[in-house]
């Protein structure tokens, strides 16, 4: 296909994606806009699984610096295949794209809601907003959970009943504020938590495995990415579930199992880098 | 068993959503489920059992207090769920080790609280006589079963079960390590540590739990040294060190040096498939992440330098071995991404503004309270701590330091140390601007440009324009030249002595002009006309060894010149040459300058002697000093003889003013008598040294009779050489002898051959003193010289002593 060369740049698929950046698409199961009423039938039919020994689920946590794109796909991932699921950003602010670089929009973490920067973006610029998919973002995380949650703050063991309570997709099995696995979804977000648990001094005694899915900050990454999360949480919960099945069986070791799992699940996605370690709540 | 599993499971998830809930309602629901979820329930219950005890004690929003009380009735079942027979169960066994984990510093406290309150019972008991069994054995003994227990699964369970294990053995560790104390009074508050343990405990006696600890210690770190490092083992350690590092000192170096030993990447020799990859990736990751969160809590620690070193090394190695994760990382900034990228990485302050503290004065006087006060809260900064009373500010303070965040506390010191520095810094401004009275340039600053332009750099760019008027202010240091060569500086010196010389013409001044003599009041080169120069020119060339300034005698002995042939004295040669030169261009017009020169000469040669002669007494190293007034001497009297006519009164002048002549100088003397034209000029030269008239010193003529006593009557040294030399003359020179005879009649008849005339010595001996009373009004040969009033006229003036040729000398230098 001839292409005029002057043109050729234009032809790369992320420069593509800089002009006209596709907004991820409406999960499929629930439109953005859905509120509670809608959420307490997710709930209604996700509580009789849960006691259901072979329906077994790992809870996740999904990390990325503004719990905003990659953490948010993943969780909405996770959420929509029914796993328990919580999501946090490591930054000490939360920031999108504002006109120009130099301007961006920054909020603060647990106060503000989706609703709200939505509202406000909207209202700022909407054509901008639109094209650069951020508003498409936003609604699309305002469907998830209520805002953005800094993981710095999270009193990991704290019931998170509310979330239950406001809807949030993953808050069922989740709500005794504990996971087993956590997905940073960026290498100086893993660095950042992996610090931020050693300086908390592990005093829950409680393990958990500590991903990380490094994923370029686009909607189209996080797209892509989002998938990558839930074959990884799939197999985690395929080996865990096979765990439980042996009925005390003296040979059953998920956590062993973890780096092969991972090995496997890398050579799957060879295009995004992954990196483990086992760290302590 | 009569209620299906499942239905009783739906009702423990009932109870836990009413727990997580509302956490007081957790004794009792804890209490009622133990039963439930025993060592004889369905797996599935046991399951749910251990997973909520462990998630219950656990939890952030349970009181501690609570929790050691619930702890109590749970040990037994822990302790059968551990072991049950064949007991195998993952899930059971690894919530069991974990809420075991929990508990255990709990029941540590328990038994600790226990004895303190055995000891208060105690006292109180004597009264009533009954005491309660104040010490729990089965508490202690159900969790030393599961402690051993556990220790034993440590090696033979599943990996899963194997790092819950490590994290009891840690928090075995932690608990049975002395922490810090923080405040005894209220134990409460405080971390559970063996240091809160007396020593003669009668169950948990520390001496006896140390060994234990050391010894696990030593196998939690073990997992280091193993060649095969499984690294969810590895990393579940090096995860759950942290703690132990940061609040028990006494085996943090232990700790660290086991790590630092330890070599994630060793496995990472042979290629490496994905899974070895991953492993090795992680604990490369998790022990940097340790070891870097050490570093940063404390990076003054003697042991960061190791740290630093080790990471370097391993970043290194990394490197070299995962090339490929590398440029993959590298990468990734060069990726077009959405502004969502870029501007998360971009540092904004805008929303927080950083913590100001108490604003101060810019240039007005700040209490040292206000420069403390980093609050930005007005009302807390007016607050008086003087108010409290001073036990309470004690006990209060006593707390808060126990709990200080170093962070924090270094933080805040830095901060009021730049705001220190930024106020007790002068006002830039002050110094250029308002104040310009009180400026004062000062010239000799004591830090060089460097430092000036450092300071200015440091200072806020309030102005720039100040900025740099400031530094235009600072002098400016020209670099030292290359020090000259010993050519150089004699081409420098001759230049300058050429220089000296050339100023003569410029003071050219009519001859006529100065009619007053200011006779002996005159004071040397203090008219500053060319005379005056001239004086300076030959003080120069004479004295310039002895120092260029020095004009008096005491200065010439105390410099002793004893580098004789050093610069200066090169200096002088030079200036000696010029001087002969110059006076060898107009000779007639210029004797004066000779006669004073040589005066000079003389008279410094003299000085040095003296020197010598009296410094030689003290020390014998020294070479005489040279002697230049002969040389001198010679080379003007070589200079001029060639030019002297027959009827030159000149020589007679110069014999007669110079201070000394010598043999040799009469030696040049007698030479003229081989031009049988210049045979009267040198006797005359030669008798004026034997006889001097006793009248004035006619102008246009001068009888030989006067002429030749002249050097013979003022400078008696020199009579017996000039008679000498007039007998020469007879004897030698046939054309002498006409006008010698005569004289040589008088003074020395024995040489001629018998005569007629008598002989008569003492007339003229007797004579001598005559002349020298008359003398000041005479001998001046004033008319040729004009008005030349040099030393040597003067000299005769002094005419007293004329035994002493110095005499003469003397009073002319002493008047420079």
């Amino acid at each position: 296909m001839a292409v005029d060369p002057r043109r050729a740049h234009l032809a790369d698929p992320r420069r593509t994606a800089l002009a006209t950046p596709t907004p991820p698409p409406p999960p499929a199961t629930r439109p953005p806009s859905s509120t509670s009423p809608t959420n307490g039938v997710v709930n209604g039919s996700v509580s009789p699984q849960k006691d259901d020994s072979p329906d077994y689920r790992l809870r996740f946590c999904t990390v990325c610096a503004s719990n905003q794109n990659r953490s948010m796909e993943a969780h909405l991932r996770l959420a929509a295949a029914s796993y328990p699921c919580i999501s946090f950003g490591t930054g000490s602010l939360v920031r999108l794209p504002g006109p120009s670089l130099t301007q961006p929009n920054v909020y603060q973490f647990n106060t503000t809601s989706y609703q709200s920067m939505y509202d406000e973006l909207s209202a700022k610029d909407p054509k901008l907003y639109q094209q650069n998919g951020l508003l498409t973002m936003l609604e699309r995380n305002l469907g998830v959970k209520w805002g953005p949650e800094r993981w710095q703050d999270w009193s990991i063991g704290a019931p998170r009943l509310d979330n239950v309570a406001k809807g949030d997709q993953g808050a069922q099995g989740s709500e005794a504020g504990l996971v087993d696995v956590v997905i940073t979804c960026e290498e100086r977000c893993w660095d950042t938590l992996v610090d931020n648990l050693i300086e908390r001094g592990g005093g829950l005694n409680r393990p958990v495995h500590v991903f990380n899915v490094d994923i370029k900050d686009n909607h189209e990454e996080a797209l892509v990415g989002g998938k990558a999360i839930l074959d990884l949480a799939n197999s985690l919960n395929d080996a865990a579930k096979q765990e439980r099945n042996l009925n005390g069986q003296p040979r059953g070791d998920f956590d062993e199992k973890v780096p092969n799992i991972l090995a496997e699940w890398q050579e799957r996605w060879p295009q995004l880098p992954a990196l483990w370690s086992l760290c302590w709540f | 068993m009569a209620v299906p599993l499942d239905k009783q499971i739906s009702q423990l998830n009932d109870a836990r959503r009413i727990v997580l809930g509302d956490p007081s309602f957790y004794p009792r629901v804890v209490e009622s489920i133990l039963p439930i979820v025993g060592a004889n329930a369905a797996l599935e219950l046991q399951r749910w059992g251990v997973e909520f005890l462990a998630e219950t004690f656990a939890s952030p929003v349970i009181p501690n207090k609570v929790k050691e009380q619930m702890a109590i009735p749970v040990l037994s079942t822990l302790k059968d769920l551990l072991e049950i027979p064949g007991g195998h169960d993952t899930a059971v066994l690894k919530g069991v080790v974990q809420a075991s984990a929990s508990v255990y510093p709990l029941i540590f406290k328990y038994m600790h609280g226990k004895i303190s309150h055995y000891q208060g019972t105690l006292l109180n008991s004597f009264d009533n006589g009954s005491i309660d069994n104040p010490i729990d054995v089965p508490v202690w003994n159900n969790m030393a079963l599961i402690k051993s227990n556990i220790f034993r699964r440590w090696d033979t369970s599943v990996s899963g079960v194997k790092i819950c294990c490590i994290k009891f053995v840690q928090k075995v560790i932690q608990v049975q390590t002395p922490g810090v104390i923080a405040d005894p009074r209220r134990p409460e508050q405080n971390e559970t540590s063996i240091a809160l343990v007396p020593r003669d405990h009668p169950l948990i006696p520390p001496p006896k739990l140390e060994p234990e600890t050391s010894g696990l210690l030593d196998r939690l770190l073990d997992v280091f040294n193993q060649d095969t490092s499984d690294a969810i083992l590895v990393d579940a350690t090096l995860n759950c060190l942290g703690i132990l590092l940061r609040t028990r000192q006494s085996i943090a170096n232990k700790i660290i040096s086991a790590i630092l030993k330890f070599n994630p990447l060793k496995p990472a020799n042979s290629p490496l498939s994905t899974k070895a990859n991953i492993q090795i990736r992680s604990m490369e990751k998790s022990t940097r992440a340790l070891l870097l969160h050490v570093y940063r809590r404390n990076p003054e620690s003697p042991i960061t330098a190791r740290i630093k070193q080790y990471v370097d090394r391993l970043t290194q190695s990394r490197i070299d071995i995962f090339d490929d994760g590398v440029s993959k990382k590298r990468a990734l900034p060069f990726e077009p991404t959405d502004g969502l990228d870029s501007t998360k990485r971009r540092r904004l302050g805008a929303e927080l503004p950083p913590n100001t503290g108490f604003p101060l004065a810019p240039n007005g006087p700040n209490s040292l309270a206000q420069l403390y006060t980093l609050t930005g809260d007005q009302t807390l900064a007016s607050f008086d701590v003087k108010q409290l009373p001073q036990d309470l500010v004690v006990s209060i303070s006593q707390g808060l330091l126990a709990h200080i965040n170093q962070q924090e506390l270094d933080q805040a010191i830095n901060f009021v140390r730049s705001r220190f520095l930024s106020i007790s810094k002068p006002p830039q401004s002050g110094a250029l601007g308002e104040d310009e009275e009180d400026y004062e340039p000062d010239f000799e600053p004591n830090e060089d440009r460097e430092q000036i332009l450092n300071r200015a750099d440091a200072l806020p760019p309030e102005d720039s324009a100040e900025a740099q008027a400031e530094v235009a202010l600072g002098p400016f240091e020209l670099p030292q030249p290359p020090p000259l060569t010993q050519k150089e500086m004699a081409e420098v010196g001759r230049g300058t002595v050429n220089r000296v010389f050339g100023m003569i013409p410029v003071l050219d001044e009519p001859a006529g002009v100065k009619k007053a003599k200011p006779g002996l009041n005159r004071l040397a080169g203090s008219t500053y006309d060319r005379e005056a120069w001239i004086t300076f020119i030959t003080r120069l060339a004479t004295r310039a060894p002895a120092g260029l300034s020095d004009d008096g005698e005491e200065e010439v002995e105390s410099k002793a010149l004893t580098p004789a042939n050093s610069q200066p004295s090169q200096l002088a040669e030079v200036i000696r040459d010029n001087l002969w030169r110059y006076i060898m261009e107009d000779f007639r017009a210029r004797i004066h300058v000779a006669i004073s020169w040589l005066n000079e000469e003389w008279f410094n040669d003299k000085m040095q002697q003296q020197a010598f002669t009296g410094q030689a007494d003290k020390d014998c190293k020294s070479s005489p000093p040279k002697q230049y007034y002969e040389t001198c001497v010679l080379k003007i009297l070589d200079g001029i003889m060639p030019y002297l006519d027959a009827k030159d009164k000149l020589l007679v002048r110069f014999l007669s003013e110079i201070p000394e002549v010598s043999e040799q100088v009469l030696e040049r003397v007698k030479s003229l008598a081989k031009d049988p034209e210049r045979v009267d000029l040198a006797v005359r030269g030669i008798l004026y040294v034997l006889s001097y008239p006793h009248a004035n010193f006619p102008d246009d003529h001068v009888k030989l009779t006067s002429m030749h006593s002249y050097l013979v009557m003022f400078k008696p040294p020199a009579r017996e050489i000039s008679l000498d030399a007039m007998e020469d003359l007879w004897r030698n020179y046939d054309d002498a002898k006409a006008p010698t005879t005569k004289y040589l009649q008088k003074w020395r008849p024995h040489v001629l051959p018998p005569a007629p005339a008598k002989s008569n010595l003492q007339v003229p001996n007797g004579a001598i003193p005559a002349p020298e009373v008359k003398e000041p009004r005479s001998p001046l040969p004033t008319p040729v010289q004009g008005g030349a009033g040099t030393a040597a006229p003067q000299a005769k003036g002094e005419g007293s002593d004329l035994k002493s040729p110095t005499g003469g000398g003397m009073p002319v230098a002493a008047a420079g």
